[in-house]
């Protein structure tokens, strides 16, 4: 019989992930348009933005939408790929290649971040 | 009484370099025909080498599942005029082997079924009058599960099975779902153990085909659903 624990999935709790960073998009997302396209007062200009994005608060708001949008968005990737692949050494290779990405792009975005600083 | 043609797609294997082909055949039906009143008239009269499954001719056994005009349904409870159509496209369900014609391998739908361990498990002595009661309450959370008949059209129908051939399949999930819902089964975790694997729960996408597939109108995407947030609660908990 195939179907036993030597396969076991993980999936459970990483389909439970999927659905709560869903949510948490959702959220930022809306909070995004909210506070840039609708609350905005003043012009629409690089002053303006960065003087926000430049505040502790703000920052940790983007780097949680980084960190949740890239995990969310690459595991969706893999979950798409997973229907398609079934040799084995192909798995592991994209679930690497998908981990390499991720990772790269995570300590990348987040320095930005971090490091990002605006008048006084 | 109408003339309706039938599009029959056929396959032998002993002609393999003929391959698949699309045969047709004219019949007079009358009102009350069902599809597989019509197979056995083509067949009995026209073609005796016309093949299919077929066993019970009244919704029960589950054999004589096809793709009918695009859409699978059993044949024996299919009326051709109801259809509304005076050309009937019978195909082999999508997605299993075909055998002969309309004959498909129905041995993914047994490797899947066999994974959930299908049957009433039980770890407590029975009661001493041997038999297992049930409130009609109780009872009334098995409905729109146990009524499954195995025909096979929902795993048939569904995208991650056509992309993955060990997929479990809607069917085997419905089945595990009929027993984890029964209050006389003490086996929920034997019934859940093949389900947290790469070809099981989690390539479910919330197609549901399987739903539209079903001819008894039961539901399997719902029953994942609840099989899904079952095995996060247990890992959570
Ligand atoms: C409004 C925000 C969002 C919500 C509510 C949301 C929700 C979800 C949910 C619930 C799933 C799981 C589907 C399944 O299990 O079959 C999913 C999958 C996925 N998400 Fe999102 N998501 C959002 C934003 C995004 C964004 C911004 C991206 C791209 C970076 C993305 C890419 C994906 C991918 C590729 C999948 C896999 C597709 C699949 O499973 O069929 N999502 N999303
Ligand atoms: S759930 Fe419906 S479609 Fe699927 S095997 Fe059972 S009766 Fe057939
Ligand atoms: S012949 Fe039994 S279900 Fe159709």
């Amino acid at each position: 019989m195939r179907y036993n624990e030597t396969t076991r999935s993980g999936g459970a709790l990483w389909w439970f992930f999927q659905r709560l960073s869903g949510l948490y998009l959702a959220i930022v997302l809306f909070t995004h348009v909210l506070v840039l396209h609708v609350l905005m007062k003043d012009e629409l200009a690089y002053g303006s933005i960065a003087d926000r994005v430049a505040t502790p608060l703000w920052k940790t708001i983007n780097i949680s939408f980084l960190v949740v949008a890239l995990m969310h968005g690459l595991y969706g990737l893999w979950i798409v790929l997973g229907d398609y692949i079934h040799r084995q050494w192909m798995r592991i290779l994209i679930w690497c290649a998908i981990a390499v990405i991720g990772l790269v792009f995570t300590i990348y975005g987040a320095l930005t971040m971090i490091l990002f600083q605006y008048g006084g | 009484m109408a003339m309706i043609t039938f599009r029959i797609n056929r396959y032998n294997p002993d002609d393999e370099r003929r391959g698949h082909y699309v045969q047709e055949y004219q019949l007079d039906v009358e009102k009350g025909t069902t599809l597989l009143d019509a197979l056995n008239e083509i067949k009995w009269k026209q073609d005796g080498t016309l093949t299919f499954r077929r066993s019970c001719r009244s919704g029960i056994c589950g054999s004589c599942a096809m793709t009918i005009n695009g859409v699978n349904n059993l044949a024996c409870e299919t009326q051709v005029l109801g259809l509304g159509n005076s050309t009937v496209t019978v195909e082999p369900m999508r997605g299993y082997p075909v055998i002969k014609d309309l004959v498909v391998s129905l041995d993914p739908l047994v490797r899947g079924i066999l994974a959930v361990k299908p049957y009433m498990i039980t770890h407590s002595p029975p009661p001493s009058d041997q038999e297992r009661l049930q409130s009609p309450e109780e009872r009334e959370k098995i409905d729109g599960l146990y009524e499954c008949i195995l025909c096979g059209s929902c795993t048939s129908s569904c995208p991650s099975f056509w992309a993955d051939k060990e997929y479990i399949g809607p069917h085997a999930f419905l089945k595990a779902y009929r027993f984890i819902a029964d209050s006389r089964d003490e086996g929920s975790r034997e019934h859940l153990e093949a389900l947290d694997d790469r070809h099981g729960l989690w390539r479910c996408h919330t197609i549901f085909n399987c739903v539209e597939a079903c001819p008894k109108d039961l539901n399997p995407t719902k029953a994942i659903s609840e099989l899904k947030k079952e095995l996060v609660r247990r890992k959570l908990g």
